[in-house]
């Protein structure tokens, strides 16, 4: 099967000479669709900086990123925010939604950045707020909702979109476990009902044991790799 | 529509500085349009006068004269001429003048002076010539009992010359034919006070004026005023086309008073300049606390370019932001500059001391209300305001997501 996103000896280095810091050491991964997949190791093993490369939020040191068919290191800034857009959903550690706009405003930013008609909007928004739970608070604001609403929006707006992967970066590490734990439940559930790949940073263990593969860094190499029946 | 709700609640979410920002803008809006609406007020003001008083607003004249006028450069003004200018749509009064000098006698001395052949009637109606008799009578075209025209003459040829009204002048000069003129002439009445324009004049009959310089049926200039001195190049050039060509020429009185009209255009654009100095005062104030917004939300920026918003949109956001400030600005200077301006136009300033000109008084500084006032303050705000976004803007659209996103 191929994969949804590649990386090929992909490296990213910060400073140089004696300050040099290998984030990223040669690094290949393929995910395939479908997966559930966790990155995990220690606090400075890289796990973020391999999810920011996987999303084009920022370009390697060395190697390719391949999503799509398309190598992302080699595009332009206009390109890159074009196929964020349209192949990623990011879920983030501190929610980062737009404060200013509504959860359903968020939600539908995207897609009307995609140029889909309003109705369509409208109603892809209201479906996918209900999925996560928050039918009824569709016109609240950020700092009107809880951490783990926030996180629900951040969850629904990356789904609206229909991207063809969700990178989130420690997603639950902000919310309290049962908090964590119901979010989860409900990404797994997208994940098996309707086959998003989704690809975790994370030092939580709820995201390890729902986890169809598991992929250990270590000083921004793959330390090891294990994968189980979901 | 998203934009505009992005950009609009964004200037919302800081009230405080908005506001500021908006209040600097209008302010700015608002000296600028009272500014130009108490100079262009006055300059309308000083310019419609003078060309009432001096120029007209066009001239035909030979070609050349109004270069270097000289008493050879004459053309013989017909009925028909007169009928075909004074039938030029716009055109609303006309009155032909000649011009040239000559020595005056008193009883006992001489003075030169400026001599200025001008049709009683159609002048009175034209220009202001009839409002500035100080003394005596103002001129008609017959002759007196004994055959003597009547003229009128300036203050200080009054003085030099020791004559009051009903004493004789004699005026010697040069006849176009190269003849030598001279004759005997009855003063008539007195133009304003020494000091004045006019002092050096003596003003005369047309018919008495041909007949001295021996220009018979000839005038120098015929002055045409129109509606407004503004149209004048229009109204020059609709003239243009019925004179019946060779060596006759319509100039406006850009090109007549062509010194005059440049001080009074420069005076102006330097008039300007402090405007331009307060804009940009203005602007640096606004480009900082756009700069600030821009910088705070750094980390937002690199969100919404995470999750696909173009470089080119984000731009577009912080340009949009600004305009809308403006926007904002310019209608509330509006609202304040309108009484201003209006009670300007209306009421205007009194001068510390009212200026007379040759007898005519001004009293009063005045406001102008019209569009350009308006506008033209909208347009630099506007422009400004662009130009303010600009470099905010492109800061905006380079951030790097992962590196922005680091400063939340
Ligand atoms: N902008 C940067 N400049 C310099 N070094 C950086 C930068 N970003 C990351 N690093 C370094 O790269 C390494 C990997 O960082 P990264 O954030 O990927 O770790 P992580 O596995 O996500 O850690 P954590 O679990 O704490 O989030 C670290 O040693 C970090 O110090
Ligand atoms: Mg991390």
């Amino acid at each position: 099967m191929s994969s949804v996103i590649e990386t090929r000896d992909v490296s990213k280095h910060y400073g140089e000479g004696d300050t040099l810091v290998k984030a990223l050491d040669r690094v290949s991964l393929g995910i395939a669709p479908g997966e559930f997949t966790a990155i995990v190791g220690p606090s400075g093993s890289g796990k973020s900086t391999l999810l920011q490369l996987m999303g084009g939020l920022d370009n390697p040191t060395h190697g390719q990123v391949h999503l799509a068919n398309k190598d992302i290191t080699q595009m332009s800034g206009r390109e890159l925010s074009d196929f964020r857009r349209d192949h990623i959903g990011f879920i983030f550690q501190a929610y980062n939604l737009i404060p200013v706009l509504t959860a359903a405003e968020n939600c539908e930013y995207i897609m009307l950045l995609q140029g889909v008609p309003e109705a369509e909007r409208r109603e892809r928004v209201y479906a996918m707020l209900e999925r996560v739970g928050l039918a009824g608070r569709e016109g609240r604001f950020p700092h009107q909702l809880s951490g783990g609403q926030q996180q629900r929006v951040a969850v629904a707006r990356a789904m609206v979109s229909r991207p063809d992967i969700i990178l989130a970066d420690e997603p639950t590490a902000n919310l309290d476990s049962q908090t964590g734990s119901d979010l989860l439940d409900m990404m797994h559930d997208l994940n098996r009902n309707e086959g998003m790949t989704f690809v975790f940073s994370t030092h939580d263990p709820m995201i390890m044991e729902r986890a169809s593969r598991l992929i250990r860094l270590k000083d921004g190499c793959i330390d090891s790799e294990s994968e189980r029946e979901a | 529509m998203m934009m505009l709700k992005l950009a609009f609640r964004n200037i919302l979410r800081n009230r405080r500085r908005t506001l500021l920002t908006v209040l600097s803008m209008a302010g700015g809006y608002l000296l600028v349009s009272v500014q130009l609406s108490v100079t262009e007020g006055s300059y309308d003001q000083v310019l419609d006068f003078y060309t009432r008083d001096t120029t007209g607003h066009v001239q035909v004249t030979v070609d050349g004269f109004v270069e270097t006028p000289t008493l050879y450069k004459a053309f013989r003004l017909t009925g028909d001429l007169q009928r075909a200018i004074d039938t030029v749509p716009g055109v609303q009064a006309s009155a032909p003048r000649i011009e040239s000098s000559a020595l005056g006698y008193g009883d006992t001395r001489s003075f030169p002076v400026s001599v200025r052949g001008v049709d009683p009637e159609r002048e009175a109606a034209l220009s202001y010539l009839a409002d500035k008799v100080s003394a005596g009578r103002y001129l008609t075209s017959e002759p007196d009992g004994q055959g003597y025209a009547g003229v009128m003459i300036g203050a200080q040829v009054a003085r030099q010359l020791s004559l009051d009204v009903g004493e004789e002048l004699i005026l010697v000069s040069q006849g176009a034919d190269g003849s030598l003129a001279n004759d005997l002439y009855r003063v008539q009445g007195i133009l304003g006070q020494p000091g004045d324009a006019e002092e050096r004049w003596v003003v005369m009959p047309l018919a008495a004026a041909q007949a001295f310089f021996v220009l018979p049926g000839e005038v120098h200039r015929l002055v045409i005023l129109g509606a407004d001195y503004r149209s004048a190049p229009r109204l020059a050039e609709r003239i243009g086309e019925v004179l019946p060509g060779q060596e006759l020429s319509a100039s406006p009185w850009q090109t007549v008073a062509r010194e005059f009209h440049e001080t009074m255009t420069a005076d102006k654009e330097g008039g300007m300049i402090t405007l331009y100095v307060i804009v940009f005062l203005v602007c640096i104030g606004v480009l900082n606390t756009v700069l600030m917004s821009v910088l705070e939300r750094t980390g937002e920026f690199g969100v919404l370019k995470a999750i696909g918003t173009s470089p080119a949109r984000l731009f577009w956001l912080i340009v949009l932001e600004t305009l809308l400030l403006a926007v904002i600005a310019c209608l509330l200077g509006g609202l304040v500059a309108l009484p201003i301006n209006l009670w300007f136009t209306l009421q205007g300033i009194a001068l510390a001391e009212p200026m007379d000109i040759s007898g005519i008084v001004f009293s009063h500084y005045r406001g102008q209300m019209s569009a350009y006032v308006f506008g033209f303050p909208m347009l630099v705000i506007l422009i400004a305001a662009a130009l303010i976004a600009l470099m905010p803007g492109i800061r905006a659209a380079r951030i790097v997501p992962v590196d922005a996103m680091r400063t939340l």
